[in-house]
């Protein structure tokens, strides 16, 4: 490569001419009085004057009219305190050409001692394509900005903290909050349900360490004081070195999928309730029809025992005929027994994995309106981290359904204490998952407790005594078992197991 | 000698047919056993019979419609109904109306059956 040797460069004045004249910048340069003393060809490009146009004549003649009257002020101060810096910092300057056209500029000024007195260069550019980008920017922004606004979601954005740096338009609609509120940390305390804020407090304090995106379900309060289902989803940025910057997050309203899941839920219980009455009606009257015949053969033949051994002679063949006939007539009853324990248990199950404490709550619901009637207090202390269990969902709801309505019926006499029912879920130590129905009734004698899972055994006036039995036969098909135990104060403790899920 | 009246039973559970035979025949009566009310009916025995004990339910013809059937050809045999399927009161008290003289619920005493029985025949 050729460097320019020293004998051949310009002199140091012909560079500097040639620097000025071909910038790329429009130059002006005006005097004390705001009189333009020269110009370089990009000027006469940018304003359409010639050079000779521009020379003596006001340094205002390049602007639009409406900000000549004002800049001779401008001009004053700054010669009082001249400095190489932007003009009007923060204010939008234009340019005017010669055919009246205006366009946006950025302007550099510069103060120059000379000989001849200060001179000042005003460095202009022309900073249309400039603009157009901004605009273009803003306007996809604005865009942006309204398709964020408009999206079935409320939409945020949070600091690493968690502190609130965006919201859209439809969170303030659902909350009624004002903006300076949804801007505040404490924003999620005042409108999440309280026990949902506890989860989502554990849930981002388990997140911020792992930086993982996290999603849960929680009731959020809308301006009405109603609260709906949200689906919360958080979902970290990070910058280079891994460490999370902002949390973009959403909320999906999610109430009419929750309703819908609830109404499912209510009316499979329901069915499912229904088809046990139903099931224990019809079972009902074909105990009733199947056992009460040879029940009546039995006492009539054992009134004709009685009859023929009071004859005169007793008639001995008569009297071991009926008997006969005694004896066949019972192993009878218990052959229908029998047959009612095998089609009450009868294994052709469903097995699914079961949240046994959402199998609970399930029956919970069904027997809301006999709490109510009985005046029962129900506490439930279920295990948030209970195994899965691998069972029916029919038939566990129904042994639930019935220690529940044995535990309720125990208590309906009870006056003198609060009458208490309370179901634990945990997880034993043997690989099962336990309930238990605890009621503060008024408890089983010992010689009961043996008996009450015994078919047709029953202490109700009206009960059937099939209830216990059927569940025992239900539980013990799960390869669980179902105990009774006396509490230590008034009332019983109903347990039984179902193994784990084994995936 | 007076006959003994004739008690007929009709009823399809051999386990209560026998021990009703065995018991009224202990008591004195002569009784004839029927497993359907068809049976009865193509038997002989209408004419003799002085009570008439039915089944409600049975395969084929009911004990009612029997009784119905026996009340429309203007046969005034005296009826007890005895059933297994609990005291369904609106078919007692029809069972009631349409004359019979008792309407009884399996297992029942000998006291209720006898007396019912003693009913239906009558003063001697």
């Amino acid at each position: 490569m050729n460097s320019p040797s020293p004998q051949n460069a310009d002199p140091p004045q012909t560079l500097f001419e040639n620097f000025f004249e071909f910038s790329p910048d429009a130059i002006v340069v005006s005097d004390g009085n705001g009189r333009i003393t020269n110009v370089n060809s990009q000027v006469e490009r940018v304003f359409g004057y010639t050079r000779a146009e521009l020379l003596g004549v006001p340094v205002e003649t390049l602007m639009p009219e409406r900000f000549r009257a004002a800049h001779p002020s401008h001009r004053g101060s700054y010669s009082d305190k001249p400095s190489t810096r932007p003009m009007g910092t923060g204010l939008e300057l234009y340019g005017r050409r010669k055919d009246g056209r205006e366009f946006p500029v950025d302007i550099m000024l510069s103060p120059v001692e000379t000989s001849g007195g200060a001179i000042f260069l005003s460095v202009v550019r022309d900073i249309s394509e400039k603009k157009r980008a901004e605009e273009k920017v803003r306007q996809s922004e604005g865009q942006l900005q309204e398709l964020i606004d408009v999206m079935p979601q409320q939409v945020f954005v949070f600091d690493s903290d968690w502190n609130p740096l965006f919201a859209n338009r439809r969170e303030l609609e659902y909350t009624g909050l004002t903006l300076q509120e949804a801007r505040s940390k404490d924003a999620v305390a005042k409108i999440f349900h309280p026990e949902d804020f506890k989860k989502l407090e554990t849930m981002r304090e388990r997140t911020r360490s792992e930086g993982a995106p996290f999603e849960m379900e929680a009731r959020i309060r809308g301006k009405d004081g109603q609260y709906r289902w949200f689906l919360i989803r958080d979902n970290p940025l990070r910058d280079e070195q891994g460490h999370v910057r902002r949390w973009y997050g959403t909320r999906t309203d999610i109430e009419d999928r929750k309703r819908t899941e609830e109404a499912w839920n209510k009316a499979q219980a329901e069915l499912a309730h229904v088809t046990r009455v139903m099931t224990m009606g019809e079972l009902a009257a074909s105990i009733a029809h199947e056992v009460n015949q040879p029940i009546a053969g039995i006492v009539m033949n054992a009134s004709t025992c009685l009859r023929w051994l009071a004859a005169d002679p007793p008639n001995l063949e008569e009297v071991r005929e009926a008997a006969r006939r005694i004896i066949r007539d019972g192993e009878r009853a218990g052959d229908v027994i029998a047959r009612i324990r095998a089609l009450a248990t009868k294994t052709d199950t469903a097995r699914e994995r079961l949240d046994m404490n959402e199998t609970i709550r399930a029956v919970v619901v069904l027997v809301r309106d006999e709490l109510y009637r009985y005046r029962v207090m129900l506490r439930k202390e279920f295990a948030e981290d209970l195994s899965p269990v691998l069972g029916d969902r029919v038939q566990l709801q129904q042994v639930v359904l019935n220690l529940v309505m044995n535990a309720i019926e125990s208590m309906s006499e009870v006056a003198d204490r609060p009458r208490e029912l309370v179901i634990k879920t945990q997880n034993d130590e043997g690989g099962q998952v336990q309930v238990a129905v605890q009621d503060s009734g008024i408890g089983l004698d010992p010689q009961s407790k043996e008996r009450i899972f015994d078919a047709f055994y029953t202490t109700k006036p009206s009960g059937m005594g099939m209830g216990l039995s059927i569940s025992r036969s239900i539980v013990q098909n799960h390869e669980g078992r179902l105990w009774a135990v006396a509490n230590d104060g008034p009332g019983t403790t109903l347990h039984f197991t179902v193994p784990k899920y084994h995936p | 000698m007076s006959t003994r009246p004739l008690i007929s039973v009709v009823d399809d559970d051999v386990s209560v047919r026998e021990a009703l035979q065995s018991l009224l025949r202990s008591v004195g009566f002569a009784v004839r056993v029927f497993a359907s009310a068809e049976e009865f009916l193509k038997s002989d025995y209408l004419r003799d019979t002085g009570c008439l004990i039915l089944d409600v339910r049975m395969p084929g013809m009911s004990g009612i419609e029997l009784h119905r059937h026996l009340v429309a050809g203007h046969s005034e045999v005296p009826v007890i109904f005895i059933t297994a399927h609990g005291s369904d009161r609106e078919t007692r008290s029809r069972a009631i109306r349409d004359g019979a003289v008792d309407y009884l619920s399996k297992p029942f005493s000998e006291d209720a059956l006898l007396n019912a029985v003693r009913t239906a025949l009558g003063p001697k």
